[in-house]
């Protein structure tokens, strides 16, 4: 946990070192570049969690809200 | 005091041009988070298969299809405020589950291989969803609660949460922090043998059959989570971003349906059905700890790279790494293809034992196939029809995209299974 908090902070620390400019993340905003799970993929994390035992770090589940692992 | 005609149309002309950048500057165009309705319509089939059912204590059909229509309206309550409800439908039959009571049925001959015709044959899931976003007008900030409900045969959830975005660095770097509580409860179903009062005169084997269950005296399953996620634009076409939760549950982590079978205690049949020494028994507590992290990367105009590993750790001794690839390919302005190909492999939880390797004297013990070892392969491909004028109209909605996904999963234990997933997105006017 405190190695988690650590990488975090470096994170957050050195985040200001790159700064790309609102008009020119025209490759950034593409659809295909979006950081989360499309909507279809939805049922494939959920059968996963049923037949997996581990989850989360994905925007899915991460325990509870099914009587699954 | 008479002011000259000049002088008062100068003042007139200066009046009306101050007052008209005052009302320019004062008059600021917010673009709206989400400019129109949206509904989502959502089917997924689900088929699998495989030798090691859990509820016939490892070995036995794992037959399942699964049927789930979900869908998905997002509507805008304002410029800054967004309401989702997503409510979904899940029904689906088992072989495994059917041999919870495998003697409920019209099989001549009662085995872990076949499935009952009976009423635990199959099962039905509902759920509700709804979730209230809203964003600042900087759009540097956002919150977000969440609610939800399920409700399945022996199952029932009620869930709450929120989450609080933090946007800066010319909106660059993306700080979130959530937290979600499910307050669970069973309505615990024992394996027909094991249950009180259980008598069957076809039972064989050397002695007598008494396995004097003890019935879980608590049926509450709770989970709490707290989940911190990071995201970075690292280049003009390289974003990456990580993800890590902490995830505490108590109460009836076991699966009270599933049998376990002792090593050091007489074997008991009907037919070819062997009778089970007890149900699963599981810690009432867990701590999991996934950390996961994307990266996608805009290869060119028609290829984009989108990559994701997590790391997972729990205290039931599972370790596990999973690894994705998935590479859109962009066929024309409206057309894309999805390859994709993912890796997982776990190690097996400290209480899980193949049939009859746990003894009666343990503590605690499964022979659930999802808690042990095992190496899984996903791979599929999926297509994409996506029209951003919406000018396909059903209704007064127009279309704006349809997306066809297939997967192939395959397990080292021998569990196959495959998935088709459609999704369609309609935009109001």
């Amino acid at each position: 946990m405190r190695n988690l908090i650590l990488l975090f902070t470096t994170l957050l620390l050195t985040s200001s070192c790159v700064a790309v400019r609102e008009y020119d993340m025209i490759y950034l905003n593409d659809a295909e570049m979006q950081l989360g799970a499309k909507g279809t993929e939805r049922f494939e994390t959920n059968f996963q969690i049923y037949r997996e035992a581990s989850a989360g770090a994905n925007g899915g589940k991460t325990g509870g809200g099914c009587g699954c692992n | 005091m008479n002011l000259s005609p000049h002088y008062a149309i100068l003042c007139f002309f200066l009046l009306s041009h101050l007052l008209f950048f005052g009302q320019q500057t004062g008059a600021t165009y917010t673009k709206r988070v989400l400019e129109s309705s949206e509904i989502d319509f959502l089917f997924s089939y689900y088929e699998q298969d495989g030798n090691n059912a859990a509820v016939t204590g490892g070995e036995g059909t794992e037959e399942l299809t699964d049927a789930t229509s979900t869908i998905v309206l997002r509507v805008p309550i304002n410029e800054n405020d967004v309401l989702t409800v997503d409510v979904g439908l899940s029904a689906y039959t088992s072989a495994s589950s059917s041999n919870v009571n495998p003697l409920d049925g019209s099989n001549p001959n009662v085995n872990p291989f076949d499935a009952s015709s009976g009423q635990s044959r199959q099962d039905l899931l509902a759920y509700i969803n709804p979730s209230y976003q809203h964003s600042s007008p900087d759009r540097n900030t956002i919150w977000s609660i969440n609610a939800y409900f399920s409700d399945e045969y022996d199952y029932t959830s009620i869930g709450f949460g929120g989450s609080y975005t933090r946007l800066f660095n010319e909106k660059n770097t993306e700080v979130s922090i959530s937290t979600r509580v499910f307050l669970d409860r069973w309505d615990a179903i024992y394996p027909i043998e094991l249950r009180p009062g259980f008598f069957d005169d076809r039972i064989v084997g050397n002695g007598s059959y008494d396995p004097s269950l003890n019935l879980f005296d608590n049926e509450d399953r709770n989970s709490y989570s707290l989940s911190l996620n990071f995201s970075q634009i690292l280049g003009k076409r390289l974003q990456g971003a990580l993800f890590a939760d902490v995830v505490s549950q108590n109460g009836l982590l076991s699966t009270p349906f599933q049998r376990v079978y002792f090593g050091d205690v007489e074997d008991f049949f009907i037919d070819d059905f062997q009778l089970g020494d007890d149900v699963e028994r599981l810690p009432d507590t867990r701590i999991k700890l996934p950390i996961g992290g994307r990266l996608n990367y805009f290869l060119n105009d028609i290829v984009v790279l989108r990559s994701y590993y997590r790391f997972y750790w729990d205290d039931w001794g599972i370790v596990s790494h999973t690894a994705s690839l998935e590479a859109p390919v962009k066929l024309s302005d409206k057309f894309t293809i999805y390859p994709n190909y993912r890796f997982y492999t776990q190690t097996a939880a400290d209480y899980f034992f193949e049939k009859e390797a746990a003894l009666s004297t343990f503590e605690f013990y499964t022979s659930d196939y999802d808690l042990s070892n095992y190496e899984a392969h996903q791979y599929g491909m999926g297509i994409q029809y996506k029209d951003i004028f919406a000018n396909a109209k059903v209704l007064s909605f127009g279309l704006k995209s349809i997306d066809l996904r297939f997967n192939q999963y395959d397990r080292s234990d021998g569990l196959n299974a495959f998935i088709l997933t459609l999704g369609t997105t309609f935009v109001g006017n």
